[in-house]
């Protein structure tokens, strides 16, 4: 019996279960700084308050399983900053949609994982002034990607029932799941409310989940979809809470990107990729190499035009007033704003300040924001097309292994936005894609990116689970 | 290019508060304690996280304005964040409408029988309120009231169709009378403008004066700008393009900025916000609800009641006394209904600084009082007292008359016996009137009623006297 099963039966205390859980999860931050804050008063309050209402909560969905949140994710009373240190001090006064879900099924929240500040970056590298870069778990000189990298590390890392909660604005969920070998959903947009999610590009954020197996994902994700009338967003497609998954590969249509496995992918990574296509095939799937070059070519300015435009607004409100950092009353308004905000701010957030802003300014904003949004209508018709065709699209995750820090730093900031050229297409589009650790390559872990039409979640987890357990 | 041929141009931006129970983005209150910052939550505070959920109640106002406007309804609501740094906003972004404003294009109507064409209407959130606590120049810090922010404001902006202060005053007045009707707009609550003026000595360089709250104010602030910029083009100097501020304390406005260009607030769309479609068939059916307007509601009193014309004006832009003549007007003679409801019934509310609604008065009071007066129950006077009374607090009329034994004196003897003694004590005015001096008799019938506590008929007073005087 595992002791999951203990702790559902009652057989283990689950205050003490918790307990040992928040050292384990303390050690592993020792080593691989994947928090920026643990939560372990409101975690093992949450166990005490199982423990009294038990019978409240036998059978929930994720009774005794432990679920962190990356650090965009609002949890009341914990220091929530999305990475950021102009919000260091930042305790939230309400739960994120998510985590009310979480919590009311029993689950119990660890803490805060961190990221690139407010997901500006794809390597975790790009962290808030004084926060700690994760490191790999495979190799501790390495990056375990971004933005969500905190949250794909311990995933792979955590020796007790754990299940993250990731955010997708671009691929930051499939990155650093590739990265850290694990499966990372990133769902519909809308399918998930943003209720309490700090954010970065409104019309492209997504909550998802990333798990070691299929199986938790799915627990998590089916937890926190449906509905919000607190997220205008938010899609009123019926609950699906993906029960009774099963293996389902047989026939389905897949179509390989061709211009996803360009040169510039490396060698090593298009072998672990093709060699997981093949296994697909071999499980029935019929596979077929299709041509997206519309969206690969656009996809990348696009995403950035407008998740700039979206984000330079977002960040408009961290002045020092209301919460989060303040500095000394002097000056004028301006003066003090400008103050905060350049102590504050790391270098890519002024960098994404800048150009969002220019991009919207009249002159240009024709020129840029106008016609990326013209254009990311035209990608969602290409995919959507090509859907007609496919089940699901693959391609690699990454262009690369998870490369050393040392090289991150020698890239361009344009070298470091092209790794997200296989991601931002999907997430642009809105449509769900999953991660699937398809082998090790030089010891270090290879993903396969499987996306499929709006809604059809369902599908991809099917097909990914014949690299469960694996 | 327009072109622009007369003295002085002038172009409103209204903006007024939608009278609605819950703020435009968030459940908040839009009304209650007036504790500053009580009435808040993470969405009108701007905090990490929160969102925006739109009012539809809002919603449907902003089209009851448009409809009455007669602007062009959009195919759907969308909105947009204007980005600018300033203290009162919780966001440095405002939420408000840009490339698609809910409302494109109408008009409104002027008393003088001109009409000011709309350009748009939008809605948007009104930012938080700043206090200071020793005055705006003076104070050395800035208190800052979240409870405005969020609440809903509706923009109307007109073209630059108006000639004189004195038209942008009765177009704010024309339009404060149709948010009234409408139902939309609280008249106790906040109504301001920005305009743009200028005159043809300058080659119609645009000032904008921001900041002026109220119709009495809007005559006040432009009559002072064209005269300033008249005074400027004189002494030889140029009128400056750039934005002032109405200073309505000292009576002046003063410069905030220069501007050569446009302001620059990088609109993007609200991506929180999902386009939302205004479906035709629910703005078919607010059309047919809308209620009579101010110039229906003239037109019917004059026309089918034989109003004269002051009268009906005054009872129609006003709600309250058009619902109250409207009311009264059933049950007695139109003629005498009209003359109270315009008249005394403001007198005394006035009187007292009560609204209608806070007096009591309602069209029963005032049915039953004019009744008494029809049928010579109770004399003008009596009915005037009465009126005054009932301004102080409600009362049963009918009762109250009985008990007091208000009722007109006919008693033919009792009346005679007033006029004697008058007579009597004012020989002068008698001899006066036999001369040939009216006012003289006026001044005896006051005498009389003055014994009669007002209660005597008085054409039989009239009577009485000029026989006794004709002796």
């Amino acid at each position: 019996m595992s002791i999951l099963d203990e702790v559902r039966s009652g057989k283990e205390d689950i205050v003490e279960y918790a307990e040992e859980c928040m050292q384990k999860a303390k050690g592993i931050d020792r080593e691989y700084r994947y928090f920026t804050a643990i939560a372990e008063e409101s975690a093992i309050g949450q166990a005490r308050e199982i423990k009294k209402n038990f019978q409240k909560y036998r059978g929930k969905r994720l009774l005794g399983v432990m679920v962190s949140a990356k650090d965009a994710i609002c949890v009341k009373g914990v220091e929530s900053c999305a990475g950021s240190r102009i919000l260091k001090g930042y305790r939230p006064l309400f739960d994120a949609t998510v985590i009310e879900r979480v919590k009311r099924e029993g689950g119990i929240v660890i803490g805060k994982t961190s990221q690139d500040e407010f997901g500006f970056g794809s390597f975790s590298v790009n962290v808030g002034l004084g926060f700690p870069i994760p490191l790999n778990p495979f190799d501790r000189g390495r990056s375990c990607g971004g933005s969500s990298g905190g949250a794909a590390g311990l995933a792979r890392k955590a020796d007790f029932p754990h299940i993250a909660l990731g955010e997708s604005t671009g691929g930051s969920i499939a990155a650093p799941s590739s990265f850290c070998g694990v499966f990372g959903l990133t769902p519909t947009y809308g399918k998930v409310s943003r209720y309490g999610l700090i954010d970065y590009g409104n019309s492209l954020d997504k909550i998802g989940s990333i798990g070691k197996s299929v199986e938790e994902v799915a627990l998590l994700q089916g937890t926190i979809e449906g509905h919000d009338p607190k997220d205008s967003t938010s899609l009123s497609h019926p609950h699906e809470g993906y029960k009774e998954l099963k293996r389902n590969v047989k026939g389905m249509r897949i179509g390989v990107i061709k211009e996803a496995f360009s040169d510039a992918v490396e060698k090593d990574v298009q072998k672990g990729v093709r060699s997981g296509i093949a296994r697909l095939e071999e499980e029935g799937a019929v596979v077929e190499e299709v041509s997206l070059e519309f969206p690969i070519r656009y996809s990348l300015a696009t995403y950035y035009l407008l998740a700039m435009s979206e984000s330079s607004t977002n960040l408009a409100r961290y002045c020092g007033m209301r919460y989060g950092q303040a500095g000394e009353l002097k000056g004028n308004f301006n003066e003090y704003f400008s103050e905060v905000r350049s102590k504050h701010f790391g270098e890519e957030a002024k960098r994404r300040i800048i150009l969002g802003t220019f991009a919207r300014m009249s002159g240009f904003r024709d020129a840029y924001y106008i016609k990326a949004a013209k254009v990311r209508t035209l990608i969602i018709r290409h995919y959507r097309k090509a859907f007609g065709k496919y089940d699901a699209l693959a391609s690699p995750s990454t262009p690369l292994l998870p490369p050393k820090f040392t090289d991150i730093e020698k890239l361009t900031p344009l070298q470091h936005y092209m790794i997200d050229v296989p991601v931002v297409g999907p997430n642009l589009a809105g449509l769900p894609h999953l991660n699937v650790p398809v082998g090790m390559e030089k010891g270090l872990p290879v993903g396969m990116l499987l996306i499929g039409d709006h809604l059809q979640e369902r599908k991809l987890l099917e097909m990914g689970m014949v690299f469960d357990g694996e | 290019m327009q072109k622009f041929t007369t003295d002085v141009i002038i172009g409103l931006e209204i903006h007024a508060e939608l009278k609605t129970k819950t703020k435009l983005f968030c459940a908040c209150p839009t009304q209650g304690s007036g504790e500053p910052n009580s009435r808040t939550c993470a969405t009108c505070l701007g905090m990490p996280g929160s969102k925006p959920v739109l009012n539809r109640k809002a919603v449907e106002h902003a089209l009851r304005v448009c409809l009455a406007l007669d602007s062009g309804i959009a195919k759907e609501m969308v909105f947009s964040r204007k980005s600018y740094f300033y203290p009162d906003m919780s966001k440095n972004y405002q939420i408000t409408q840009y490339e698609l404003p809910i409302g494109t294009g109408g008009s409104l109507k002027l008393e003088s029988g001109k009409t000011v064409s709309m350009k748009r209407v939008h809605l948007e959130e009104d930012p938080a309120s700043l206090v200071h606590p020793a005055g705006v120049r003076e104070s050395s810090y800035v208190l800052v009231d979240y409870n405005r922010s969020g609440q809903p404001l509706i923009e109307m902006v007109t073209e630059p169709e108006m000639h004189s202060p004195e038209e942008a005053r009765d177009f704010l007045k024309q339009l404060i009378t149709v948010l009234d009707y409408l139902g939309v707009f609280d008249s106790s609550a906040i109504i301001k403008a920005d305009a743009n003026v200028s005159i043809r000595e300058s080659h119609y360089t645009r000032v904008e004066i921001k900041n002026i709250t109220g119709f009495k104010e809007i005559e006040r602030a432009l009559g002072y700008e064209v005269a300033r910029q008249r005074e400027e083009v004189r002494e030889g100097k140029a009128v400056a393009q750039e934005t002032r501020s109405w200073d309505s304390e000292k009576g002046a406005t003063f410069s905030l900025r220069k501007k050569e260009t446009e302001d620059d607030y990088g609109y993007i769309i609200d991506p929180d916000l999902v386009p939302i479609t205004i479906d035709r068939e629910y703005v078919d059916g607010l059309r047919s609800s809308l209620p009579e307007l101010a110039q229906d509601k003239l037109k019917k009193f004059r026309g089918q009641h034989g109003i004269e014309e002051t009268t009906a004006r005054v009872l129609a832009k006003d709600k309250a006394l058009a619902a109250m003549y409207e009311a009264v007007s059933g049950e007695v003679n139109p003629q005498l209904a009209a003359n109270w409801v315009r008249r005394e019934l403001p007198r005394v509310l006035n009187y007292y600084k009560k609204s209608l609604g806070e007096s009591g008065i309602t069209p029963m009071h005032m049915i039953s009082l004019l009744k008494l007066i029809e049928q010579k129950r109770i004399t003008e006077k009596t009915g005037q007292r009465l009126i005054e009374k009932l301004g102080e607090s409600a009362f049963d009329v009918e009762e109250y008359v009985t008990k007091e034994g208000l009722g007109v004196i006919s008693d033919s003897s009792l009346v005679e016996q007033w006029c004697r003694e008058a007579i009597k004590e004012a020989p002068g005015a008698a001899e006066e009137y036999r001369k040939g001096n009216e006012k003289s008799f006026n001044f005896l019938v006051g005498q009389v009623m003055r014994k009669a506590k007002g209660k005597a008929d008085p054409q039989a007073v009239n009577g009485v006297l000029k026989g006794l005087l004709r002796r």
